[in-house]
């Protein structure tokens, strides 16, 4: 399958990824294709392993990917919770999971493997598959992966998870599980790899340490762990980067605007400010109590469900220009909207 | 459609967050599903390990109490040793073993290890195959190991998976030791008193009881909880402890026997155990751990693990959760077998 990708995602790619796509601008597609077809090896070519020489040679690949791989495998401290994550480029983008980053613009800490700490910020996130962005903070030169972009992942590979199980833990390190793509569907990939809380947001490899997807969910039975395939990740790429919140539910709520007033209805139409809650956007505009909100950004305000209604369906950080009427005049204040 | 509940896989630590990662109900997304016999420990993926399935039919034993299966044994010598996870079987009325095809009804539990809840079990035999023990140090992350899964009578079957963290000591390395009371702390008075003592524990066969009034232990005063923590810090469990106590405002003295925490307190079960099936009873404080991802239950521990050469890496002794087991890797095995078993010159 083709997916077109953002030119950004370029940049991160190893030098084998480079080549095949040099021999695709020379206009060869027939030789990608089948150098495509050459690279998968015989562990997923074959139903399964039939001697302990093909066991050995999963043993293998899958110890080459190992070091590489659990550098840039790291923890995900949310302050009262924790996931996983991974790196996906030098300047230290990290892709996790809706779920564990919670929202756009949370402050966060990432843990690599050695104990190190840095503080990191999330970026945008898909809320209906559970994919997530964040970015660390300071800048530097950051173990990353490489993302199996060409998508080269199928039902019965031979895969493996890291993650922080349980929550990090630098005695024990980074947990690896092994298994196989159980179901590929759009927008989920299942495996037999276990994963458990703390686990959420690591990353899917295949045994060549490319990243195929990312840890979101579990079912009851041991073989039903859910990733969230890169395609999605892909997909939605240039979004997430520009710190957008897609999509609506179930794995991260948008975040509510709020103006921090209590009101009640007026006759003469409009809504009386009762209250003014501290440090909240309504304070700090100057909004008092006894104010009469007549209009929002040139809307009349009917009542006080549908003015409360109306903030709620704004993004926070919006600005709105309120019509009040205070002792006997009309003025007009804006206001930076909050967030509950 | 079918629907199927999922858990959000995010570690929390606090109740609050807890409330905030309901249950997911997911739909079964439709798609082509890998065959059952195909997957990690499916039947046509486990015919590649036959030849490990051979050694753990012959050098691990199924130990049974009556007719039911509570753990696996490792063969250590030819004459009848074995090793197994003791509080596994240590309820076991009717200790029955069989290794390979031949059934032991006379089991002796020579002894035990709290340390590594380790039991060595005698049966009269002559030449049971022994596993092999691997001497090349500790295997690496992600090396193939084996273990003993289901079994039919005669029949063993394997479960694989990776090693899969740094081996290391977990849980402080000793098994926390308890006499079976709670406590309530008079700040002002600067007193202890007991508000509860758990059944089966030392302090209930002591006779202790609630209301008595701690004045010292080990003939120190007691004052706060720390005071007593710190005598029980230095204690095994089989220890005793000399509590002195005010009841009806005389003073009474009993000798308490301690015990290990896991067998008095009822655990908390957290979010990860809720989601882990069976695991272990004991399966923390191990000076020494190799952990895998070979899904066992909690009475398929106490076997060998098998590295791809047949040798035996470490002996299973706790599934902790649904992706972590623990095993006792090989090199510590030697010194926890010389101790456990009779020394020539007793009786």
């Amino acid at each position: 399958m083709t997916q077109v990708l953002p030119r950004d995602c370029w940049r991160r790619v190893g030098a084998s990824a480079a080549l095949a796509l040099i021999s695709l601008s020379l206009g060869s597609p027939i030789l990608a294709a089948d150098e495509k077809a050459e690279a998968r090896p015989l562990y997923n070519l074959q139903e399964a392993p039939e001697s302990i020489r093909d066991l050995l040679a999963i043993q293998e690949a899958l110890q080459r990917s190992l070091p590489r791989t659990r550098k840039a495998t790291v923890g995900i401290d949310m302050g009262g919770g924790s996931g996983s994550g991974v790196i996906v480029s030098k300047e230290g983008m990290v892709l996790t999971a809706a779920h564990v980053s919670g929202g756009v613009g949370k402050k966060l800490t990432v843990i690599m493997e050695d104990g190190t700490k840095h503080k990191a910020t999330s970026l945008g996130l898909v809320a209906e598959t559970d994919a997530a962005m964040l970015k660390i903070d300071e800048e530097g030169s950051y173990p990353y992966v490489e993302i199996d972009k060409e998508e080269r992942a199928l039902m019965g590979d031979w895969v493996f998870a890291l993650g922080h199980s349980g929550g990090f833990n630098k005695e024990r390190g980074v947990g690896v599980r092994i298994g196989r793509i159980v179901r590929w569907a759009d927008q989920t990939i299942q495996t037999d790899c276990n994963l458990i809380g703390g686990d959420s947001g690591g990353p899917l490899f295949d045994l060549k340490g490319r990243l195929i997807g990312i840890h979101s969910r579990v079912g009851a039975s041991l073989e039903q762990n859910m990733h969230v395939p890169i395609r999605v990740f892909l997909r939605h790429w240039e979004k997430m980067k520009a710190s957008e919140f897609i999509g609506e539910g179930p794995f991260a709520e948008k975040p509510v605007a709020f103006l921090g007033v209590g009101t009640e209805d007026r006759e003469e139409g409009g809504v009386e400010v009762k209250v003014v809650g501290k440090e909240t956007a309504a304070e700090e505009a100057g909004v008092k109590v006894g104010d009469a909100i007549l209009e929002i950004d040139g809307n009349e305000v009917e009542n006080k469900e549908k003015f409360s209604a109306g903030i709620k369906g704004l993004k926070p950080g919006t600005k709105v220009k309120l019509k009040i009427l205070r002792d006997d005049e009309e003025i007009e204040i804006e206001v930076e909207l909050g967030e509950k | 459609m079918m629907k199927r509940s999922k858990s959000k896989l995010s570690w929390a630590r606090s109740r609050l967050v807890v409330c905030g990662f309901a249950l997911i109900c997911a739909p079964l997304v439709q798609g082509q599903q890998l065959e059952a016999r195909l997957r990690l420990s499916g039947s046509t993926t486990r015919e590649a390990f036959e030849p490990l399935r051979g050694i753990l039919q012959q050098c691990s034993a199924v130990v049974y109490d009556g007719w039911k299966s509570i753990s696996f044994g490792v063969v250590i010598t030819s004459d009848g040793y074995l090793v197994t996870k003791a509080s596994e079987i240590e309820d076991a009325k009717e200790l029955n073993v069989r290794v390979d095809k031949t059934h032991f009804k006379n089991v002796r539990v020579i002894a035990t290890t709290v340390e590594w809840d380790v039991a060595l079990l005698k049966v009269e035999a002559r030449d049971l195959v022994t596993v092999e023990w691997d001497t090349d140090g500790e295997p690496d992350h992600g090396s193939w190991v084996v273990a003993n899964g289901s079994t039919s009578r005669t029949r063993r079957r394997v479960r694989v998976g990776i090693i899969s963290a740094n081996a290391r000591e977990v849980g402080g390395g000793k098994a926390p030791v308890v006499l079976g009371i709670t406590l309530d702390t008079n700040k002002k008075a600067g007193t202890l008193s007991i508000s509860g003592v758990e059944e089966d524990s030392g302090a209930a066969d002591a006779g202790l009881e609630e209301g008595d009034l701690i004045l010292s232990a080990d003939e120190q005063e007691i004052g706060k909880i720390e005071d007593l923590q710190e005598i029980l810090a230095g204690k095994e469990p089989g220890d005793h402890v000399k509590l002195r106590v005010k009841r009806d405002d005389e003073e009474m003295e009993f000798e308490v026997e301690l015990r290990t925490r896991e067998k008095i307190f009822e655990e908390e079960r957290s979010r990860n155990d809720a989601m882990s099936g069976r695991y272990s009873k004991r399966r923390s404080n191990f000076k020494r751990i190799l952990q895998h991802d070979v899904a066992l239950s909690e009475r398929s521990a106490g076997g060998p693990l098998l590295n791809l050469d047949g040798k035996c890496v470490g002996m299973n002794i706790a599934r902790v959760n649904r992706c972590e087991t623990f095993a006792i890797p090989a090199g510590e095995m030697p010194k926890i077998i010389e101790d456990l078993m009779p020394k020539t010159n007793d009786p």
